[in-house]
């Protein structure tokens, strides 16, 4: 061993002391600060860089077409380690810097739940991926939805398996975490309305390694449709392939993970012919289109919603602070919700006094690894 | 033995008058700052984190620091005091308090039904039974929806009224840490605190000074739950919200490092630790730009503090100070050792009937009988592989018999565990001294005076003043307070004598007292034995040394081939032929 | 009974896997006391070597996965260097704690040189499986049956056989007698170590073309394994296989007729229940410490 007591005790002292003091000669700019949370280790460090990736294309673009009430826009990054601990750490952190006038918080819901209260208290608002129906119910008026909420996708699977496919016995497949519980609830709910019936409903726990108790009890159920809310990627590839191995064929709709980039490179053909509700659909709409290719140029591979909602919040607040003419909290979230009609890459905005955005999703289809562009379904939103 | 084992060289335990106060001081300064003190959010929530970890943290003090069993499992108990705050207050309406000792209950339940099942086993088992419980908790956590709310968590957990702000709120917990931590540092030097450390120094030295082991491992276990629990029970009123992965497997993994980091042997090593790993991957954040980058540090950060610091940083700090203090003067007792013997019942200490132990075929103890009379030195002796420790072992309880009664003092103690019969009035010392290294000789020896049914009694200066009688006794009351890994043999057998005086045994059991020792020593125990044997003490004594055993027993008793071949008065024994054959058919060097 | 017999085929796969793991956790345990925790970080090393070299840089199968070993066999001897070897007079304790640091530096310095993207990995075969009456069998599971099978038989013969087989076990059951008979001490447990190493990586490789390969994929098996390996009992390879094989059966079956949900769960209630009534497992020696 090279490395003496004395040597690795000086050298601790020393890695302590270091970062206050790099911290500490970065100058303050003039700039207009969002103060983003995101997952940079853990499990979900790979949709954080995309989400990254994303909020930096519409900060290039804002920066471009003249920033922020005349000052560059700035993105400050803090990782929530995808733990709720983290989160709220993170944007703690976040909420300390007073020069940061609005932020971007989590697309996992349960860490929303665990921030809201820290976002409540510093009155800024927020705009967020969590699909979790309740978050923008909570009496919290900082909360900006930049994704449909999951009373909609499982009203979206529930009448496209219904109406279009013409299905009516439904196997419903979900995670048992907070996501996959609501939306299987959301889908359940919304059957009777387009005469389906619940011919199955089976929960799992996340990162499971094998699926085969599950795929074999859809098979048994006799159902002739399969609705899924996945969480990971990993574990929607591993039953993507029990499940066509052990012969279950039946049509399947699922929840946005079964069009995410890397589901299609881990499951491959067991995900062609698949349905997918997805709040990004490249060929959905023009500005879809427009922020599909700006994403390639960056990362050489197709975009998905992790990148697509981040793109249009920082494009939404940036566009609401400059239509404030101000960065005051109050103002700014005044502006929000008077947007109407703004087409981003996941939809046309419409913020109704919840704070939801987005009233609908798209309907894609797996052609053979290609994400086919099917059907756009959209609820009224009540706007009051 | 211990993961203290270099604070040995840590001769004397700082006795500090200004101390307390100083603390008190210390403790009021930090809740007015916490109070004053402006804050945002950030340096609030990394405050409130800290403060109850470190609760939770002190658990591990207990569990690991005192008692050497280890728990991966803390963030269940966490989990469970903060649920139970989340749950009852959210759900059922139940005031704050009231769920905190619910949750606290909860915790001190689970760890004691986890620890009574399993802390037989040690070791890694331990280690794999607290991660198979950390598991389930979480599974339940996150699968249980209408109690738990799933993995959704409970939100909006609310304070009591005179709390609810932060900055009090953060005081309170300073308080409660403070108080907690004074408790534990209290422990160490309880009755309970030095049963915790001798058995983590020497199980089975532990039961034989009539320790209950078993019961010792499961209140450490459950204690180091109940402060998991408190912590936990904090920390959801001060972050309002839990969910289950807050107190997952690799949560109660950074409990631990928190605890080895800071220094296991102490509450100020837990609240470093804790601080130093809240912190750490706070600053490490720049970075961030890397992912993963800095926990590869933190993993290799752990590496480098088990290698070079194994007693964390609160004990490498303590090494260093400790190097230029001196043992404090203190008065000294003198000798005034009394030793009842036993009281004054039947005539006879202990009856041995047809005592067998066999392992498999070999007949190691074979229905031997022993009748011991009150007063004066017996001895057991025979040539090697005679069987003499083997029986010494199933009268002390280390072996249990294969037939035969043993009854002592008037009590059939044939089927009582180690500690038992300690409490019935036994007590012994080993062939291979088995003291506790990382404690004092006086701590030794207290533990020793602590013996269940030691006459004395309860009182604790009436123990610490026999504890102090008793070194006196064996010539060493002078070095009472140094730790006796330090010590040469002879004395390290002397302090073994005498914690097995101090519990004023009935009978004391004496292997091979005299095995290491050289011929001056020898002198001294002889001196020793005859001592105790005046002041109405009745020895059973093991040894090869037929010159000291001729000196010091009136009576004698014979083995060969795990039968007695010889009993009676020790000039009659001596001359016996059937001795003379057995000793001269073995080996002629008896004085070994 | 076709679904028995499924669920039947895939609890021994898996529980094939549990046993490949667990198998490098005996080895080490044998050779020092020591339960390693970073057993399935071995695993997920050699995943992604194998992704680098096979997918990244195209080398064929084979060769790929003989650098892979190669690079296991290494990365073995550095972490005996480095985590066990200057730890080898402490108790268990320090030494539990060093491997649970290696487990999150391996992790994370994985994730930071990879990042953290899933990988596919195919195996050796061209099509995923065949039906075999009414049972879907995937070949994969059936190779990395045959293969626990093969490495247990070879770890057989090896131990009982062979003239460094039987230093090694010398050196488990008493390192002090063994260096008395001129075994040399720390090279057995180096190679105990650069073996272990390679068997988890071996099982790595295997289970990638299933599970996947990704930062996560090792800890949630070694986990399980680990608790094959007390079920099965410490001391013996058989015991763990064996263990292994009823975690796998029993967690699939209690998935299928019990709860999807708590699976995870089924390994540790068992696993707990063993401890409290037969702690000695399956087939293993006695728990109690020697007096």
């Amino acid at each position: 061993m090279l490395l003496t007591r004395r040597g690795f005790t000086t050298a601790l002292t020393g890695a302590v002391a270091a970062p206050a003091l790099i911290r500490s000669s970065f100058a303050q700019g003039a700039t207009v600060k969002i103060g983003m949370v995101v997952p940079m280790t853990g499990a979900a460090a790979e949709s954080g860089s995309f989400a990254q990736t994303g909020a930096k294309i519409a900060l290039e673009q804002v920066n471009k077409a003249g920033g922020v009430l005349g000052k560059p826009l700035e993105l400050v990054f803090e990782d929530d380690q995808t733990t709720n601990p983290g989160a709220v750490l993170a944007f703690s952190k976040l909420a300390s810097q007073p020069e940061i006038v609005a932020f971007l918080g989590s697309i996992r819901s349960t860490q929303m739940h665990a921030m809201a209260p820290d976002m409540l208290k510093i009155g800024k608002p927020v705009g967020f991926g969590g699909t979790d129906p309740n978050l923008t119910k909570l009496g919290n008026p900082w909360l900006f939805r930049f994704r449909p909420n999951d009373s909609y996708s499982g009203k979206v699977i529930a009448q496209y398996g219904g109406k279009e496919l013409g299905k009516k016995k439904w196997a419903i497949v979900h995670s048992t975490d907070a996501f996959g519980t609501a939306g299987a609830k959301a889908l359940e709910d919304s059957l009777g309305d387009n005469g389906g019936t619940l011919a199955l409903k089976q929960g799992y726990a996340n990162q499971s390694q094998d699926f085969t108790p599950v795929v074999l009890a859809v098979r048994q159920s006799g159902a002739d449709v399969l609705g899924t809310y996945f969480t990971f990627e990993t574990d929607l590839g591993i039953f993507a392939r029990q499940l066509r191995q052990l012969g279950v064929n039946i049509p399947w709709v699922g929840s946005p993970s079964i069009v995410n980039v890397s589901a299609l490179k881990l499951a491959g053909p067991a995900l062609y012919n698949t349905y997918g509700v997805a709040d990004y659909a490249e060929d959905s709409s023009e500005a879809s289109k427009a922020f599909g290719k700006a994403y390639r140029e960056v990362r050489k591979v197709a975009p998905d919603n992790q990148s697509s909602w981040t793109f249009d919040a920082v494009t939404c607040l940036a566009l609401a602070m400059n239509k404030a003419g101000s960065t005051e909290p109050e103002k700014v979230r005044q502006a929000m919700l008077a947007i109407r009609g703004h087409k981003g890459a996941e939809g046309e905005y419409n913020f109704d006094k919840n704070g939801d955005g987005l009233h609908g999703y798209n309907i894609v289809k797996n052609d053979k690894g290609e994400i086919k562009f099917d059907k756009r379904i959209d609820f009224t939103p009540n706007l009051g | 033995m211990s993961m203290t084992a270099t604070t040995e060289g840590a001769a004397v335990r700082p006795r500090l008058r200004w101390g307390l106060p100083a603390y008190v001081v210390l403790v009021l300064v930090a809740m007015t700052l916490a109070l004053v003190v402006p804050k945002t959010g950030y340096v609030l929530n990394i405050s409130l984190q800290a403060t109850t970890y470190a609760i939770a943290v002190l658990g591990l003090t207990i569990v690991l620091g005192l008692c050497g069993q280890i728990n991966l499992a803390q963030a269940a108990f966490f989990g469970l005091g903060a649920y139970a705050v989340g749950i009852g207050q959210t759900e059922y309406g139940v005031n704050f308090w009231v769920c905190l000792l619910l949750g606290t209950c909860m915790a001190a339940g689970f760890g004691a039904l986890l620890g009574a099942s399993t802390l037989r086993l040690g070791g890694h088992y331990l280690a794999m039974v607290t991660i198979s419980f950390q598991q389930i908790v979480t599974l339940v956590l996150i699968n249980w929806i209408p109690v738990t709310k799933g993995p959704d968590g409970v939100r909006a957990i609310p304070r009591p009224g005179f709390l609810a702000d932060g900055s009090t709120y953060l005081a309170f917990c300073i308080f409660m840490l403070a108080l907690l931590g004074f408790l534990v540092w209290k422990l160490r030097d309880t009755r309970l605190g030095r049963a915790m450390r001798a058995v983590r120094d020497n199980e089975l030295a532990a039961g034989v000074a009539g320790i209950d082991v078993y019961r010792t491992k499961v209140t450490a276990f459950a204690l180091s739950a109940v402060l998991g629990g408190i912590g936990g029970a904090l920390f959801a009123g001060g972050f309002s919200y839990v969910s289950p992965d807050q107190f997952s497997f690799a949560e109660s993994v950074v409990f631990l490092t928190m605890v080895l980091l800071g220094g296991v042997a102490s509450p100020i090593g837990a609240a470093i630790g804790t601080g130093l790993l809240i912190l750490i991957p706070e600053w490490l954040r720049f970075l961030k730009s890397i992912p993963g980058l800095y926990l590869a540090i933190y993993g290799a950060a752990v590496i480098l503090i088990v290698l070079f610091m194994p007693d964390g940083i609160w004990g490498f700090v303590r090494n260093q100070f400790d190097r230029f203090k001196r043992a404090a003067g203190s008065v000294l007792g003198g000798d005034t050792l009394q030793l009842s013997g036993g009281g004054t019942g039947s005539d006879m200490v202990m009856e041995v009937r047809g005592l067998s132990k066999h392992f498999g075929g070999l007949k190691a103890v074979d229905e031997v009988d022993l009748t011991i009379r009150r007063g004066g030195v017996h001895a057991l002796i025979g040539p090697n592989g005679s069987g003499k420790t083997t029986t010494l072992n199933v009268l002390s309880g280390l072996y249990r018999a294969t037939s035969g009664t043993i009854m002592l003092n008037g009590r059939d103690v044939t089927n009582l565990p180690p500690h038992a019969r300690t409490a019935a009035g036994l007590g012994r010392t080993f062939q291979n001294i088995r003291l506790w290294r990382s404690m004092t000789a006086l701590e030794n020896v207290m533990v020793g005076a602590e013996r269940p049914g030691n006459p004395v009694g309860g009182d604790s200066a009436a123990l610490l003043a026999r504890s102090r009688a008793a070194l006196a006794f064996v010539g060493l009351e002078d070095r009472a307070d140094e730790v006796v890994a330090n010590f040469s043999y002879g004395h390290q057998r002397a302090v073994e004598i005498a914690r097995a005086l101090a519990g004023d045994p009935a009978l004391l059991l004496l292997d091979e007292p005299g095995a290491g020792l050289n011929s001056s020593e020898k002198v001294e125990l002889r001196d020793l034995l005859k001592r105790i044997s005046a002041r109405g003490l009745t020895i059973l004594i093991i040894d090869h040394d037929m010159t000291l055993v001729s000196e010091v027993a009136q009576h004698i008793t014979v083995l060969n081939f795990g039968r007695r071949i010889a009993d009676g008065y020790s000039a009659d024994v001596l001359k016996h032929p059937d001795v003379i054959a057995a000793y001269l058919g073995t080996a002629p060097d008896v004085a070994a | 009974m076709d679904l028995v017999l499924q669920l039947l085929f895939t609890g021994i796969g898996i529980g094939s896997v549990y046993a490949l793991v667990a198998l490098g956790f005996v080895l080490i345990f044998r050779a020092t006391n020591v339960v390693n925790f970073a057993q399935g970080e071995f695993s997920m090393v050699a995943a992604f070597l194998m992704v680098v070299f096979s997918v990244k840089m195209g080398l064929p199968y084979w060769v790929a996965f003989i650098f892979a070993l190669l690079g296991m066999a290494c990365l073995g001897a550095v972490f005996n260097l480095a985590v066990y070897y200057p730890l080898r007079h402490r108790t268990y304790l320090p030494v539990i704690i060093s491997t649970i640091g290696a487990s999150i530096f391996m992790a994370n310095t994985t994730l930071a040189v990879h990042g953290p993207e899933p990988e596919v990995l195919s195996g050796w075969f061209d099509t995923p499986g065949f039906m075999l009456g009414p049972v879907y069998l995937d070949n994969q599971y059936v190779l990395i049956i045959v293969v626990t099978a093969l490495l247990v038989a070879l770890q057989y013969w090896f131990f009982e056989h062979t003239l460094l087989g039987k230093k090694l076990q010398a050196t488990s059951q008493d390192k002090e007698m063994a260096s008395l008979l001129g075994i040399p001490v720390a090279v057995m447990i180096m190679i105990t170590f650069i073996y272990s190493a390679v068997i988890g990586g071996i099982a790595g490789i295997l289970v990638a073309p299933v599970l996947f390969v990704s930062i996560g994929m090792g800890a949630t098996i070694a986990l399980k394994a680990f608790a094959a390996t007390i079920i099965g009992g410490f001391g013996d390879v058989t015991g763990a296989i064996i263990g292994g094989l009823a975690l796998g059966v029993i967690e699939t079956f209690g998935a299928a007729y019990v709860s999807v949900p708590y699976k995870d769960g089924f390994a540790f209630l068992v696993l707990i229940a063993f401890l409290i009534f037969r702690p000695q497992g399956i087939f293993g020696e006695r728990v109690a410490e020697k007096a």
